[in-house]
């Protein structure tokens, strides 16, 4: 009884339940009545629960209440008692008749495991009532009748309702208490509105980890974007998705292990100058459309892409990261920290209002990081809405019915008013870029969502037929650089070791690495 | 003592009965399917102020529509997949208290309490898996039951809808029974006891992937494939209810309820159940177990339905 679930002890058992309670002899009568009742209850339509010894407090409800029956047995016992309850079986109709403490018989102070037996016999194999004539019917005021509020508070005492409103502090000490021992903290890596980022070792594995903690002592409980995350990602194993290790609870926090990488795409840019080899941009983007073809098969959007949200280890190994704010049906305008979220990388269509969403709002923003990493700059870098819109079109065109059907209707799109822009060639803005790697990125940035390429279909596009066949075969979990021939090549603007080792220590980003910060969706909390 | 006992209407009539508190219902036709939300809102001053419309019918836009052409197949493999998973597993056979009537008696409830909010059926099916599998884990006493019910819910409505409730609104739908800070301690007695395991496949992506793939299918009927799958919805609504389901696993739910539907609506091209892969007699035991329940809750369906798919249901229409 340990583990019942209370806010007061319950004052009393529904209906349909019998407990037997008795006092055995010996061991031997003991384990025949507890087989007795047993096989009543295997016969019956009941089950069975074994409640325990009187000594561990015995069964805490009045078993004196009419519905119930109670067998005592008061012959002294080194043994102990034993409680029984019996419960209707799961679809079980029956209805415990409220006659039954007059049936029992009275057993008084002589009772043996044979008079428990008869009296379970008695009680559970009584005929049931027709099975069909207790049917469960649903409540005729299923729907909401006008007074809707008023009736459900008047009718709501029909609930029980606990009889005092002290609450009993439920006892979560057999939960997760103590596993967070088995990290330590380093820096902290960021801090937003509702979580703060360590970067941590694990004293198992002495791996290094992220340790994401989520205060839970919100009006609201429990912030949606960490349920969202945590259920998601329990649920996507894969090479190029950012692993959670562990989920440690402490009474007003939750802690979130993930592995730790040193970088994100935006860091690897910045180490680079800017200057990545175009050998490289296929494999990061091999890695990112893999990623994103095995959540999109799982019917989850990230919705939030950007380089800070792809994290890179040092072999070149890239993960999606931050999946806070995804499968909301909303696009997310918030980060963790409250930040608005950035426009740079979200599609026209969501840009001008539309609430479809569906796997292409990932696409366009593959597109736009595709993009950046050949030029090492960002493709739409907008701050309002309508600049963002107007950097899109004044590159790729303002769209016409014939590139955007239904366009030229879009009441939002009339009231900006842009200019009629032609659509300028991709190649003289990424001239580092071959013509499949053009085809691919305009298959990305389609107006029409519907046309975009899926990222399962990306994989397979011509642009990445050197990386191999084998790519194609790898199983989930297998990262890419399994592969002998998939090597990254050095990138040309890389400065070096020495450079980098300064980068992230700080003297070019300050004190704290960037990459985790970004990916987990926080603000720094050193200069950048 | 009486008082006590969790409220369980012990003497139900079966078929066709009034409602639980043997009341009658006033034909109020305008809190129909579609606008409770805005009715309730209306009378409800601490609502007022964020109406919450109810989410559009399921529709298939193109870009929904493209995405499935492209990821359909997919989707139902993994969420078939992890069916087994989230199968709750006899989840009132060890409590004490809670009873199988309890659990209709909850589940009835936040039927319309989901519709209030406007929130999706995807959101109670999550709601009610989060319940059950709570209850194979946990004793729970029957005097905070509504708590988890109005728990499950909270936790649901943050994984998939924009506007989750507020805990105040929950709260005052069970009249100050329960504080703020029992809701957030139940919800994180929850969560931790059910592992952040919440994404359970649900009747609601079900009903969904058949319908799509029903469109799909040569010589379609678009209009018989919407009204199924709005009369499936109401169907599997009551299902949820009934404990006498829980055994049966969404997608076979939402293959029975779209083939039950499809003969209520004598459909000339109904679906092709096979699809749903389940040997033909498991599928005739789920649709007569649905069919039943529906004959028994006869004068219930019409009222978690549009008035226009009513009409369409010479059975429904009735009135039996």
């Amino acid at each position: 009884m340990k583990q019942f679930l209370s806010l007061h002890p319950p004052p009393c058992l529904p209906k349909g339940t019998l407990i037997a309670r008795g006092c055995m002899r010996d061991a031997a009568e003991r384990s025949c009545v507890h087989g007795d009742a047993q096989e009543a209850a295997a016969k019956s339509r009941y089950s069975l629960c074994l409640l325990g010894t009187e000594e561990e407090g015995g069964f805490p409800m009045a078993p004196e209440h009419p519905c119930l029956l109670s067998l005592s047995f008061h012959q002294s016992s080194a043994l102990g008692s034993l409680s029984f309850l019996f419960v209707p079986r799961p679809g079980s109709r029956l209805l415990w008749a409220p006659c039954a403490s007059a049936s029992a018989p009275s057993l008084g102070r002589t009772s043996l495991s044979s008079a428990v037996t008869r009296c379970i016999h008695a009680l559970l194999l009584r005929p049931s009532l027709q099975d069909v004539s207790k049917r469960l019917s649903l409540p005729m005021d299923i729907r909401l009748p006008p007074e809707f509020l008023q009736k459900l508070q008047m009718e709501s005492p029909e609930f029980p309702k606990p009889l005092s409103r002290m609450s009993r502090r439920a006892s979560l000490s057999d939960i997760g208490f103590g596993k967070l021992e088995t990290y330590v903290k380093l820096d902290k890596l960021g801090e937003g509105t509702y979580a703060t980022v360590f970067k941590g070792r694990s004293k198992l594995t002495e791996n290094l980890v992220a340790l994401k903690e989520i205060r839970l002592e919100h009006e609201e409980g429990a912030p949606c974007t960490a349920i969202r995350e945590v259920s998601l990602l329990k649920n996507l194993k894969h090479a190029n998705i950012v692993t959670l290790h562990d989920i440690i609870h402490t009474e007003r926090s939750l802690t979130l292990v993930f592995e730790y990488l040193d970088n994100d795409l935006k860091q690897y840019l910045d180490n680079c100058g800017n200057l990545m080899s175009v050998h490289n941009v296929k494999i990061f983007m091999f890695q990112l459309l893999r990623g994103l073809a095995y959540c999109h098969g799982r019917k989850i959007l990230h919705r939030d892409l950007k380089p800070q949200n792809l994290l890179i280890n040092e072999r070149g190994e890239l993960k999606l990261a931050d999946f806070g704010l995804a499968r909301a049906k909303s696009v997310p305008t918030k980060t963790y920290s409250n930040e608005v979220v950035t426009l740079w990388y979200r599609p026209p269509d969501v840009l001008l209002g539309s609430t479809e969403y569906s796997t292409p709002i990932d696409m366009w923003g593959v597109g736009c990081i595709h993009y950046e990493m050949v030029t090492g700059r960002p493709m739409f870098p907008g701050s309002t809405v309508k600049e963002e819109l107007h950097l899109i079109f004044r590159l790729l065109g303002t769209p016409t019915e014939e590139t955007w059907p239904g366009i030229t209707s879009n009441e939002e799109f009339k009231a900006y008013n842009f200019t009629q822009y032609r659509a300028q060639p991709l190649i003289n803005h990424a001239p580092r870029l071959d013509s499949e790697g053009i085809d691919l990125l305009m298959n990305l940035l389609l107006y029409r969502a519907k046309g975009r390429i899926s990222a399962e279909a990306a994989l397979r596009h011509p642009y990445f037929k050197s990386l191999g066949e084998r790519v194609h075969l790898l199983p989930d979990n297998a990262s890419i650089f399994s592969l002998k021939e998939i090597q990254l090549q050095k990138d040309p603007g890389y400065r070096g070791s020495a450079f980098q080792q300064s980068g992230r220590t700080g003297e070019k980003h300050g004190p704290l690495p960037r990459g985790a910060m970004g990916a987990l969706g926080l603000i720094s909390v050193g200069p950048t | 003592m009486e008082t006590c006992l969790p409220a369980v209407p012990s003497g139900r009539p079966a078929a066709g009965g009034r409602g639980a508190r043997g009341r009658a219902v006033p034909p109020a036709r305008a809190a129909r399917h579609g606008d409770g939300g805005e009715r309730a809102a209306r009378m409800h001053p601490a609502t007022a102020g964020t109406p919450r419309l109810p989410l559009p019918l399921p529709a298939a836009p193109g870009t929904e529509l493209q995405a499935f052409r492209d990821y359909g197949e997919s989707w139902y493999r993994s969420r078939k997949g992890l069916e087994s998973r989230f199968q709750p597993r006899e989840p009132l056979a060890r409590q004490p208290q809670v009873t199988a009537e309890a659990r209709c008696k909850l589940v009835s409830w936040l039927i319309p309490v989901h519709r209030h909010f406007g929130l999706s059926f995807e959101a109670l099916c999550l709601t009610v898996n989060t319940l059950d599998r709570f209850l194979a884990t946990t004793p729970v006493a029957a005097d905070c039951f509504q708590l988890l019910g109005v728990t499950a819910l909270l936790i649901a409505s943050k994984q998939v809808e924009v506007h989750p409730p507020s805990v105040k609104e929950l709260l005052a739908l069970c009249c100050g029974a329960f504080s703020v800070q029992q809701l957030r301690n139940l919800e994180c007695i929850v969560l931790l006891r059910l592992g952040f395991d919440l994404s359970a496949p649900t009747i609601s992506f079900f009903l969904e992937h058949f319908s799509q793939v029903r469109l799909q299918a040569q010589g379609a009927d678009a209009a018989e494939a919407a009204d199924a799958r709005i009369l499936a919805g109401g169907i599997a609504e009551l299902s949820l209810a009934d404990y006498a389901f829980i055994g049966y696993t969404p997608s076979l739910l939402a293959a029975g309820s779209l083939g039950l539907a499809d003969r209520l609506l004598g459909h000339r091209c109904p679906l092709d159940l096979r699809i749903s892969g389940y040997p033909e007699e498991l599928l005739r035991d789920c649709m007569e177990q649905l069919q039943l329940l529906v004959s028994l809750n006869g004068q219930s369906l019409p009222l978690l339905l549009p008035p226009e798919v009513v009409q369409k249901c010479p059975w429904l229409r009735g009135g039996r």
